[in-house]
């Protein structure tokens, strides 16, 4: 019922949600959608104009672009949710201590998370996809390291807020134990606040994956992937092929634009005060 | 009588006035700055100290050699040498003894004069001669010199080069841009960052990433010369932004190893006078595997790998057809030494391509691989654009026969060391190498203790035909010897060659006298370049 | 007032500090020697001269004594040698810095001028096709690669107009029009994202401000108050974008980075990635350090003027 109500309140949202929904339906059904094999290169066939044989044209290799960008779908979700959840895992686990146990901890915690939210994100990401091998895996720590202050401070907000309630006292005067006031308590109280984050999130780990791959840095060979797929040289080839780059760019945008549009839309739901202070 | 006379008289008198603009088209002006380009800074501008284009071609402007290629001949051999800062030169003791007789009244851009003592100086430092002083901090090319058993200077304007045995090759060595000779009074230290040769051009100004800009000059020991006031190198390093400033006018010559074929084809077409000049470079893209792995000893795994490769299809996809196919030396018309065609294509690799996939197929098979059980390795290449995408070819081609292979992306500045440290299973590389000749390339990519020779490919018959190689003087004999090598080394995977890059040099038509060479190292002198505006 | 003043400083230095450590690690973390690197091109190296580099470098030091080392250099105000090319780092890296610097003051001002005009425009016509338009227009700035954009911003204009981006930087006193047209552009791809924000966060602003002004007054007054009203509201919305604007600069040179390289323009962002793959310490350390003070430094900023701004704190117990 919520559910429906959602959609009649939020179309926008509900828009969103849908294409997300299709991202990971592509993602998972990858091999019945895509026309050719993304990694087949084509040596008689390369900068071909979108034609019934390859939708969406080819790439200086020959590779078929659609067939790319489907099975880009996967990498982009893995790396999204990957760092998203990643970052907001631990994110969460230091914001719970965090803002429970107080004291210094706190205060080093949060020096902490000011100095990783004081580098731009991409910088600190550039830094630690450079300092990490190129893989899918190392790309997905790079990214959830700038996601981690986020959802700390979230998470620390939802501890604070009810750490004074008298509930919380007579509960741990009755000796309910600090884990289980968490559980009970806090997070159900934070699980808004969280779902808003990491929708938002979402889409800011897929831009920052596009930017690193098009640095080099990003998702290596031979996962095809929608960030690599706009790299400098794929720039060079656009002169005389632009839908090499239009359409993973088209792809990112579409995405990254449906996850905002859901996360807006969230946040209205779950809690309108919010508004103010999740711009971000 | 009279009339035909008078006739012939006014055709003559019509004719000198249009002759003699004919004449004066070809006489060279001099003046004008001209706009060339790079794509990156040079990492150094120490040319003994550098192995990359970027540093040989602006900095070729500075300095003098011995002897050189001649500028304006396209394809360099013994045969287009000329002198430089040496008037002539013989050979004594049987071949043993190379002697130079240097140029006098030659001084540096620093006004000191130019003897012997900086001929001696530059060899010995860079074949790094017992007890001398001067330490390079990089030696790519100290094997060339391997040969020189010691270099005197009996008087100012002289110098003899002493050899443990004959070697037809020095020569064509010195002659390579690279054999620049340093002033003895500067340490090389110094010339990192700024040049002082005897060259046709001087140093003016260096912004580091956009420009370097060379000034003529006045005392240059070739009266007449440069025709140019000065070059400006500006770098761009986007290529598109490239090829556009050379379509707008804003530069007069691209950047000599674009390999890039469409986009010149494109400048031509938007811009019909410019001039599209079709060359080789020297430089070519091969397969190494690392031989110092167990799984590679086996010539059947390396057979099949070079036969999973479709040559062709590297050339269309890999290189947009800006490439040529090609064994260990540059193949002709290109080049002096290389296997004839027939010859070449007999090579495994360079067949029909589905036939010899199966046969690949077959040899993994024979190895115990399979659907079941494929074969699994890494595939490493630079972080740069080209060579990420001749991998990602190399690598499809690879799947094509059920091997499982993953690209490893290296960073350039890390990629040499990886290389020496033989940390990779197969890789794609690039190799140029100065001059088109059999020693120059030989030793530096086969011999067992060649640190460029990545992958660690040793036989001992194999440095003994390549020392026999290079004794020998006469050339057609050694053309032979040449080939049997070249064949020899493919057939034994020592490296897998993929092919040679082709050059498409467009630059505008009142540019005069840049005449790409069969090798790009060579011919960045600028000497005889001039601007008919 | 004075205890907040302290407060932001102490934490503002206490923040640097950790940074420098955590660059100065990170840093190192990253694969290849250093030594290798300067030998890059051409792989025959002197052993005897790889240990001899080493011990100039400091690099054979623990990573501790090299951190210390950093830090006292940087005090006395040397910021070390490029590895690569062998020049003092700030020579390279002064020329660029105010490129950059130009850039990204011209993309705040486009951020700033076109999100909160937007921002008010879709405030005062709340829900109506307009607003909805300038949503999601704005949330389409927000999805965008910064760097896409810029790619196809290049596209159209090369296919339709002919226009290259500028080769060398061309200074204002050179040529004005040159440079206006070289700086742009990118300045209009970076900016988009930043006015969407800012537009999105005037709006919503100015909607609390409104309804609560709106109501009280509705009630008191009458309709012909509304101009004075719209400007009182706009005024106290314009406290939460100023706090934007200190985080829409850290984002933004994120997009400096990617947009400097598309464009060609040689700032110090787009150096920064050059250095970084080429393990260029000196350089690639001072540069993320140069951007990581800029960052606390605005957000100082930003928290004092917030701080002026607000009467709770510019009267209150502080």
């Amino acid at each position: 019922m919520k559910a429906i109500r959602f959609f009649r309140r939020q179309p926008l949202g509900a828009l969103g949600g849908l294409v997300i929904l299709a991202l990971v339906l592509t993602a998972v059904f990858a091999d019945s959608l895509a026309t050719h094999d993304p990694i087949r290169t084509d040596a008689e066939h390369t900068l071909a104009h979108p034609t019934r044989a390859h939708w969406l044209g080819t790439d200086n290799l020959g590779r078929d672009i659609y067939s790319r960008i489907v099975y880009g779908a996967r990498v982009s979700l893995m790396v999204g949710l990957g760092a998203t959840l990643l970052g907001a895992a631990l994110g969460a686990v230091i914001g719970l201590l965090s803002g429970y146990v107080g004291g210094w901890l706190d205060l080093f915690a949060q020096r902490l998370m000011e100095i990783l939210q004081g580098l731009p994100l991409l910088i600190l990401a550039l830094v630690m996809a450079a300092a990490l091998k190129p893989s899918i895996e190392n790309v997905i720590i790079a990214i959830s390291v700038p996601i981690i202050p986020m959802a700390e401070r979230v998470m620390r907000g939802s501890v604070l807020a009810i750490r004074e309630f008298t509930y919380i006292e007579s509960a741990r005067a009755l000796g309910v134990g600090h884990l289980a006031i968490a559980f009970r308590h806090i997070l159900p109280n934070a699980i808004g606040p969280f779902i808003v984050l990491t929708t938002a999130q979402f889409g800011s780990a897929i831009l920052v994956e596009a930017a690193l791959s098009f640095l080099g840095l990003g998702v290596p060979e031979p996962w095809p992937s929608w960030g690599r797929m706009l790299s400098i040289s794929a720039a060079e080839f656009a002169q005389k092929a632009p839908w090499v780059v239009i359409f993973p760019g088209a792809a990112i945008s579409l995405v990254v634009f449906a996850s905002n549009l859901l996360g807006d839309a969230l946040r209205d739901t779950l809690d309108p005060r919010l508004r103010r202070a999740q711009h971000l | 009588m009279g009339k035909r006379f008078h006739r012939l008289v006014l055709v003559a008198l019509c004719t000198i006035p249009l002759a003699s603009t004919l004449f004066a088209a070809q006489t060279p002006k001099s003046g004008g700055i001209l706009n060339a380009t790079l794509i990156e800074s040079p990492p150094s501008f120490s040319l003994h100290e550098e192995a990359t284009i970027s540093t040989a071609w602006p900095m070729m402007s500075c300095y003098n050699n011995l002897v050189l290629f001649d500028p304006l001949k396209k394809q360099e051999s013994l045969d287009t040498i000329i002198p430089e800062l040496a008037e002539k030169w013989t050979l004594q003791d049987g071949g043993r003894s190379l002697v130079f007789f240097l140029r006098k009244d030659v001084k540096w851009h620093d006004g000191q004069p130019f003897t012997s003592k900086d001929v001696k100086h530059t060899f010995d430092t860079v074949r790094e001669a017992p007890g001398i002083t001067t330490k390079l901090r990089v030696n790519p090319r100290q094997l060339w010199y391997e040969n020189v058993e010691s270099i005197e200077t009996p008087d100012a304007l002289t110098v003899a080069f002493r050899l443990k045995r004959p070697q037809q090759s020095l020569l064509l060595m010195l002659a390579a841009g690279w054999s620049a000779i340093y002033p003895a009074h500067i340490p090389v230290s110094e010339l990192r960052s700024k040049c002082v040769g005897t060259g046709p051009f001087k140093l003016k100004e260096y912004r580091q990433g956009e420009l370097i800009e060379m000034v003529k000059n006045p005392d240059y020991f070739v009266k007449g010369r440069p025709y140019l006031d000065g070059i400006r190198y500006t770098i761009i390093k986007d290529r598109s932004t490239r090829y556009a400033a050379l379509q707008a006018g804003r530069q007069d010559i691209p950047f000599i190893w674009e390999v890039a074929r469409m986009p010149a084809e494109a400048a031509k077409r938007a811009v019909p006078k410019l001039n599209l000049i079709e060359s080789s470079t020297n430089v070519n893209d091969h397969i190494l595997v690392n031989l110092t792995k167990p799984m590679f000893k086996d010539p059947k795994m390396r057979l099949a790998i070079t036969l999973a490769v479709d040559r062709q299809g590297y050339v269309q996809a890999g290189r947009q057809g800006a490439a040529i196919l090609g064994g260990v030396l540059l193949p002709k018309p290109y080049g002096v030494w290389g296997l004839p065609e027939a010859e070449q294509k007999k090579i495994p690799g360079f067949g029909d391509p589905a036939k010899q996939k199966i046969e690949a197929r077959k040899l993994l098979a024979e190895l115990g691989y399979g659907p079941s059980k494929p074969l699994k390795i890494t595939v490493s290449t630079r972080a740069i654009p080209i060579y990420v995408d001749i991998a990602g070819f190399i690598i499809d081609q690879f799947r094509q026969v059920g091997i499982e292979a993953t690209l490893e992306q290296v960073e350039t500045g890390v990629w040499h060391a990886k290389m020496t440290r033989r940390e990779f299973d197969v890789a794609v590389n690039t190799t140029g190498i100065g001059p088109d000749d059999p020693d120059a390339n030989l030793y530096e990519n086969f011999k067992c203790n060649s640190p460029r020779n990545y992958s660690a490919y040793c036989s001992e018959e194999m440095d003994r035909l390549i020392e026999q190689q290079s004794q020998v003087l006469e050339r057609e004999k050694r053309l032979r010897l040449v080939n049997e090598i070249d064949k020899r080394l493919q057939l034994e995977g020592a490296r897998m060659l993929l092919g040679w890059s082709k050059e498409y040099v467009v630059l505008w038509p009142y540019v005069k006298n840049v005449v790409p060479h069969q090798s790009i190292y060579n011919y960045g002198r600028m000497q005889e370049v001039w601007l008919d505006k | 007032m004075l205890v907040y003043i302290l407060q932001r400083l102490l934490t503002a230095l206490v923040t640097l500090f950790g940074m420098s450590v955590l660059i100065f690690v990170l840093l190192r973390l990253v694969p290849g020697d250093i030594v290798d690197i300067i030998f890059a091109s051409a792989g025959f190296v002197n052993p005897a001269a790889k240990v001899e580099l080493a011990r100039e470098l400091g690099v054979d030091r623990p990573i501790a004594v090299q951190y210390i080392r950093w830090l006292k250099d940087v005090a006395k105000g040397d910021l070390g040698k490029s590895y690569r090319y062998d020049v003092p780092a700030w020579q390279i890296v002064k020329p660029r810095i105010p490129v950059t610097l130009e850039l990204a003051v011209l993309a705040i001002l486009i951020a700033v001028v076109s999100g909160v005009f937007t921002g008010v425009v879709s405030a005062a016509r709340q829900d109506s096709a307009l607003d909805y338009a300038l949503r999601l227009l704005s949330l389409a700035g927000l999805s965008m690669p910064s760097f896409w954009l810029g790619m196809v911003i290049i596209l159209f204009l090369v296919s339709w107009t002919g226009w290259i981006p500028a080769l060398v930087y061309v200074s204002p006193r050179e040529d004005l029009r040159a440079h206006l047209l070289q700086f742009i552009f990118p300045a209009l791809a970076v900016g988009y994202r930043g006015s969407a924000l800012i537009m999105r966060i005037t709006r919503s602003s100015m909607l609390e401000v409104l309804r609560e002004d709106y109501i009280r007054t509705a009630r008191a007054k009458g309709q012909r108050e509304r101009p004075v009203v719209f400007s009182h509201a706009l005024r106290n919305a314009m406290l939460p974008v100023i706090t934007v604007i200190g985080f829409e600069f850290a984002f933004m040179i994120g997009g400096l980075v990617v947009t400097e390289t598309v464009f060609n323009v040689p700032g110090v962002a787009r150096y920064l990635v050059d250095a970084i793959l080429w393990r260029d310490y000196p350089v690639a350390q001072n540069l993320v350090m140069l951007i990581a003070v800029a960052v606390v430094l605005v957000n100082l900023m930003v928290d004092l003027l917030y701080g002026y701004l607000d009467p709770r704190i510019r009267y209150g117990s502080g």
